[in-house]
């Protein structure tokens, strides 16, 4: 069968380890691994998404005010919620409703708010899930949960297994890449791989910069000239032949001498896909020059140059969580919704005028939603009022990559405290990404440790409902 | 309103009054969300008692003990019964408030109204079974027998004709199991070759060129043991054999969270407990001893705080995000079980914290027996001296601690079923591995785990000569660094899913020698080193590799690449800028005004060096049973064009031209300065045309070729 199985029995056989995994990822195509042209991109299906674009609200969005319309909470407005769970203190400020009007957009009739005017106009291409759930409400555990199935920072990233199953599209380019500007919160463990070969690590660009330089570190010599660091190369390859030479059979050293090829070209490549210079001025201006916008334009040319997975962190210079509306929850999503709404939209509108929405999944959505009821200073102001943690029902989207356009999946209780029909935990989410991208999230494994490890554990049911 | 009396069905959502279904959406669905659906709903792993409460129609056929709600009858409702604590008791870890069981009472009064939610149906059952352990059995399987001593006669296919080969009573073993497969070894290397092998496998420096001079010269007998002396006494030797423990130990400096900018999650002081284990591999403190300070340095020498330092191996370990948390805790219990297990034993135990290890005799039990050691021990910020800021005997600032251990209370756990940490079992005494521990019924009675945490007994049991495992584990990961691949393929797994030894005999017989040396490690490096499979020759030859494509038998060397570590001091050592300075704060190993070696780089778990994480250092957040080795584009643009490169490459540069006046010359002292050898005649034509203009670019652009080339980081 062409499952792992075969594809780490492939590797065995070359013979050189690990060593050898790397040139092969970063080389081949993926119907190197499937080894079968009926499964065409995929490693276990065909695959319905080639790439895919998660676009992460660092802080965790509020899904009563976005995408999840209670209007239960203007009728029982400071009520305190009848869950003994929440700590008595937290619900002082009882339910609040949403100031943010809400409707149905498209021939669908998808629902959000009048955050979002220019998303609206995709609604019928969103796949709105008004019913997730998550196991805590803490955004360390929560994060590490979301982006790598695991609370703990021991696993590899969703990113990271992907990469490993699928491999690389394009040699010149990392099949992973984590944009953000400046470190979110957690930090590099969110695309870390863990245990998997290294090579499946995100590539981390710091989009607080837009030089190529300090996007990519090294990706120049300071001061070499192409053709003459092409001379030094010739003469460092001429030695590596030489060495090779003497050392027949020795597979792992014709890897290293293509992989010092293949970096060299990828010094004009990744120049050219990282510098948002070449794009048009409408486009540009379309994206906008938030930091999220640079982010998601960046993330489109990577995904048109090959780039397999590519994870964007709503993070802001001075906020490592800007979502995280503890205070202010309404001016704060005014501004947020502001941002977001414009950039996403204008990337949806971008890769479909490209023709790679089809192929390309887009994924919105936090680590978890916000509490309805109100979280209130002491002063109890209550235009000041935040909204808390909030992980047993919140939304997320998904767009593009096979999904069905035009639909809302799931739902929370009249209150939006509890996901209760057609739940979907953080593993169901993984378990279905994987399979639009090809893979059975259950036959992936990786064994370390004496054991198989997958990115959904012993969890993950894949929800078919959201296929096109 | 019939139907609902007749207790057949739940009455359609359409047919009910709104106001019942608010009533249920209010008070009765969030109770059963937050408080039911984990064990009780579609999404529970394993659905307890065969009871949903997802579902109408699953919650009216109810579970294994019948219906779970009689619409209009609440005292024949078993829900009911349960939150009142009547018979049965839910939720388990506490009852519902007398309000809310009152509402449940309500509602199931009024009818039940909920509205269907026509979800799947069906009850998911998982049969759980008690698997008991056949213990006599267990120790039958070959990593819990104890290791004996073996005679290579006895092995069959033992080439009594090619003895002369062997150099030690390992090479007898090895030579064994070629001839059983049709195989022989290779001829030895060239001295220039064994020499630059031995001297990056001992001391992760590439020779001198009067090193090179000196051995070449040397035809005496015994000039490979005086080259093994001298490497095994030199400071340089501890230094490389750290980090090899270092990775183990999943050593690091800080937490892989920040909160804020609070710094209490840093380990300003870690590089003591570093330094520390530089001391130990330098005085060969038996292994033993070794690992016991690790475990109970404060119990084992409670009058000498410096020895206590040790202690870094648990009290560095990973802290996690809202610590106080049992779960969190549970967590943290499980890395020190790991990090203990997979690191000196060999074994999976953490596998064992959610059940019974499924292929291994590992009982759920057990491991709570060795978690609850740790729930008794405690982190301690130790004040590094009298003058600091001290809070309840701990020091305030991080800056001024040793983060160690120290005894808390003294406590058993409870087995956490499933490892949910909210659901308990029955309390295990703390102890060790059953399957591991001794059958004298002497020691038995003597249970030291009741003294105190129990750190002293579980360090011992570890230690106890006695004990299969440990031996014969760090044999295995010393054999592992010097002969390229191990002899149990999976380092840190010896259980029924690791590999087995490809050569028994040999590891059993250097386990139990290993034991008699004192548990000397350098007398381990020296028996490898000095053994004729480690002297062969790293050529492939294609007869041979047909038949052992692996070299599983041991017919050559295997060739290597260097480690990131052995790769930069090499580069040190070339330009002229390493440092021999022993211990002491670390460094940015990518900072071109350091010449420290690579083993004292900072290591962070939040953001690792980007140095050290592209060239496959291993995440310290968790123990590493051995490096990957991956070749990436990445790692060749920091060859290309790192500011560390171009800066080593013009230091060298200026070596070589300060040196002999005539370019070959000048390329000649650098092919031995770097490789060991002089250049071929192809390759002192290549570098001479490359550097004809004599210009600094051309040198430079040589040097760095030089260093970047792949003999500079392959071992043959």
């Amino acid at each position: 069968m062409h499952d792992t199985f075969s594809r780490r029995r492939l590797f065995l056989r070359s013979g050189a380890g690990f060593g050898s995994v790397g040139l092969m990822s970063a080389l081949a195509s993926d119907r190197v691994f499937s080894g079968d042209p009926s499964v065409g991109d995929g490693l276990h299906h065909a695959a319905r998404a080639k790439r895919v674009i998660f676009l992460f609200m660092n802080g965790a969005p509020s899904h009563v005010d976005t995408f999840d319309p209670k209007p239960m909470l203007a009728k029982h407005a400071g009520e305190s919620p009848n869950d003994h769970s929440i700590d008595k203190k937290n619900r002082a400020g009882g339910y609040m409703p949403s100031p943010f009007k809400f409707a149905a957009h498209g021939e669908s009739g998808v629902v959000m708010s009048e955050l979002f005017p220019k998303l609206a106009d995709h609604a019928d291409d969103l796949c709105v899930v008004r019913s997730m759930h998550t196991d805590v409400p803490n955004h360390e555990p929560g994060l590490l949960l979301m982006q790598s199935g695991h609370q703990q920072p021991t696993r590899p990233s969703m990113g990271s297994w992907l990469s490993y199953g699928l491999g690389s599209v394009n040699a010149n380019l990392p099949s992973f890449i984590a944009l953000s500007p400046g470190l979110p919160v957690v930090g590099p463990q969110l695309w870390s791989n863990a245990f998997l070969p290294g090579q499946h690590q995100g590539v981390e660009i710091d989009t607080n910069h837009s030089d190529v330089e300090k996007l990519i570190h090294n990706i120049r010599h300071p001061h070499l000239s192409r053709s003459d660091q092409r001379r030094q190369l010739d003469l460092l390859q001429q030695l590596n032949q030489i060495h090779r030479q003497q050392r027949p059979g020795e597979a792992s050293l014709e890897t290293h001498i293509r992989s010092m090829e293949m970096a060299f070209q990828m010094q004009r490549e990744a120049s050219e896909a990282f510098d948002l210079e070449r794009e048009s001025q409408p486009t540009r201006r379309a994206y906008g020059d938030s930091e999220f916008g640079r982010s998601c334009l960046l993330g489109r040319r990577l995904l048109e140059r090959g780039v397999r997975v590519v994870q964007v962190f709503y993070v802001k210079k001075n906020s490592k969580q800007p979502w995280d509306t503890h205070r202010n929850n309404n001016s704060g999503h005014e501004k947020l919704c502001a941002d977001a709404d414009q950039v996403t939209a204008a990337l949806l509108s971008d890769l479909k005028s490209r023709g790679m929405l089809d192929d390309t999944l887009v994924i919105w959505g936090g680590e978890f939603g916000r509490t309805p009821y109100a979280q209130v200073d002491k002063d109890k102001d209550p235009k000041k009022a935040g909204r808390d943690h909030h992980h047993t029902g919140f939304s997320m989207w998904l767009a593009g990559g096979g999904v069905r356009g035009g639909l809302m999946h799931g739902a929370t209780d009249d209150f939006g405290m509890h996901a209760v029909e057609q739940r979907v935990h953080v593993h169901d989410l993984h378990a279905t990404v994987m399979h639009l991208m090809g893979i059975d999230h259950t036959r992936l494994t990786y064994r370390y440790s004496g054991r198989d490890f997958r990115l959904t554990d012993v969890h993950g049911r894949v929800v078919d409902d959201w296929f096109a | 309103m019939a139907l609902i009396c007749c207790g057949s069905g739940i009455v359609p959502a359409a047919e009910q009054d709104a106001e019942s279904i608010e009533f249920f959406e209010r008070k009765i669905r969030p109770v059963l969300v937050s408080r039911c659906y984990e064990c009780h709903s579609a999404d529970a792993d394993v659905i307890q008692g065969g009871l949903r409460v997802d579902d109408a129609q699953a919650m009216l056929r109810g579970g294994d003990s019948g219906a779970a709600v009689s619409p209009g009858r609440p005292a024949t409702s078993l829900l009911l019964t349960a939150l009142r604590y009547d018979g049965m008791e839910m939720p388990p870890d506490e009852p519902l408030p007398k309000h809310v069981i009152r509402d449940f009472e309500t509602w199931i009064r009024s009818g039940a109204a909920m509205p269907d939610l026509a979800a799947e149906s069906d009850s998911r059952h998982e049969p759980v079974t008690e698997p008991g352990f056949d213990w006599d059995q267990a120790k039958q399987f070959w990593a819990f027998r104890p290791p004996t001593l073996h005679q290579p006669h006895e092995i069959e296919g033992h080439d009594t004709d090619r003895s002369s080969w062997a150099a030690t009573k390992t090479d007898r073993f090895v030579l064994a199991r070629l001839s059983q497969h049709g195989l022989s070894p290779n001829p030895a290397a060239s001295k220039s070759t064994w020499l630059r092998r031995v001297s990056f496998d001992l001391a992760g420096l590439p020779p001198t060129i009067d090193d090179v001079d000196a051995f070449l010269a040397d035809d005496s007998p015994d000039a490979k043991l005086r080259v093994v002396d001298r490497l095994l006494a030199s400071p340089r030797h501890a230094e490389r054999w750290a980090r090899v423990w270092l990775d183990v130990a999943r050593f690091a400096e800080d937490q892989a969270h920040i909160v804020g900018n609070n710094d209490s999650l840093t380990y300003p002081n870690a590089y003591l407990y570093r330094d520390w284990v530089i001391g130990a591999f330098a005085a060969d403190m038996p292994y033993d001893e070794f690992v016991r300070d690790q475990l109970a340095a404060d119990l084992r020498h409670p009058a000498d705080p410096d020895q206590h330092v040790a202690l870094g191996f648990i009290g560095l370990g990973p802290k996690y995000y809202r610590r106080g948390d049992p779960e969190v805790m549970a967590d943290e219990w499980e890395d020190r079980i790991d990090t203990v297990s997979r690191g000196l034993l060999g074994l999976t135990v953490a596998c064992a914290r959610c059940h019974d290890h499924k292929f291994d005799p590992v009982p759920t039990a057990d491991y709570y027996a060795i978690a609850g050691v740790f729930a008794s021990t405690e982190m301690f910020n130790r004040p590094l001296d009298d003058s600091v800021e001290t809070k309840a005997g701990q020091a305030k600032k991080p800056q001024d601690a040793m983060h160690i251990v120290r005894e808390g209370k003294p406590r058993d756990l409870k087995v956490m079923i499933r490892g949910d940490a909210k659901r308990l079992g029955e309390s295990v005494p703390r102890g060790f591995l059953t399957v591991l521990e001794s059958t004298d019924d002497e020691a038995r009675q003597d249970d030291g785990f009741q003294n105190g945490s129990g750190r002293a007994a579980l360090a011992d049991a570890i230690a106890d000569p006695t004990n299969p495992l440990t031996a014969r584990v760090i044999v295995n990961r010393v054999w592992r660094q010097l002969m390229g691949t191990p002899l149990v393929a999976t380092p840190s797994n010896f259980g029924a899913l690791g590999a087995p030894p490809s050569h028994p005999l040999l590891l059993d017989d250097l386990a139990v020698r290993f034991m008699n040396a004192g548990w000397s490690l350098k007398w381990l490096q020296r028996e490898i080193v000095l053994s004729s499979a480690y002297g062969q020759s790293s050529e492939i030859d294609p007869a041979k590799s047909e038949l052992d494509p692996d070299n599983r038998w041991r017919w050559r060397m295997p060739r290597r690449r260097l480690s990131l570590e052995g790769y930069r001091d090499a580069i040190l050592a070339a330009s002229g800028r390493l440092d021999a300075t022993v211990g002491g704060p670390s460094i940015d190993p990518q900072d071109t005004s350091t010449g420290r070696r690579t083993v004292y780089s900072q290591v962070s778990r939040l953001d690792l060096n980007p140095m050290l994480a592209r060239f496959d250092f291993p995440d310290p957040n968790a123990h590493s049973p051995g490096r990957h080795e991956t070749t990436t584009p990445l790692q060749k643009l920091f060859l290309l064009n790192s500011p560390f490169l171009i800066h080593h490459a013009a230091r060298l540069a200026d070596r070589i031209r300060s040196g002999d006046p005539t370019d070959r010359g000048r390329i000649e002292f650098a092919y031995r300065l770097l490789y060991g050898r002089p250049p071929g005649d192809e390759e002192l034509g290549l570098a001479e045309t490359f550097v004809a203009d004599g210009s600094d670019e051309r040198w430079n652009g040589l040097a760095q070729t030089l260093l970047i080339s792949n003999e500079m980081f392959m071992l043959d």
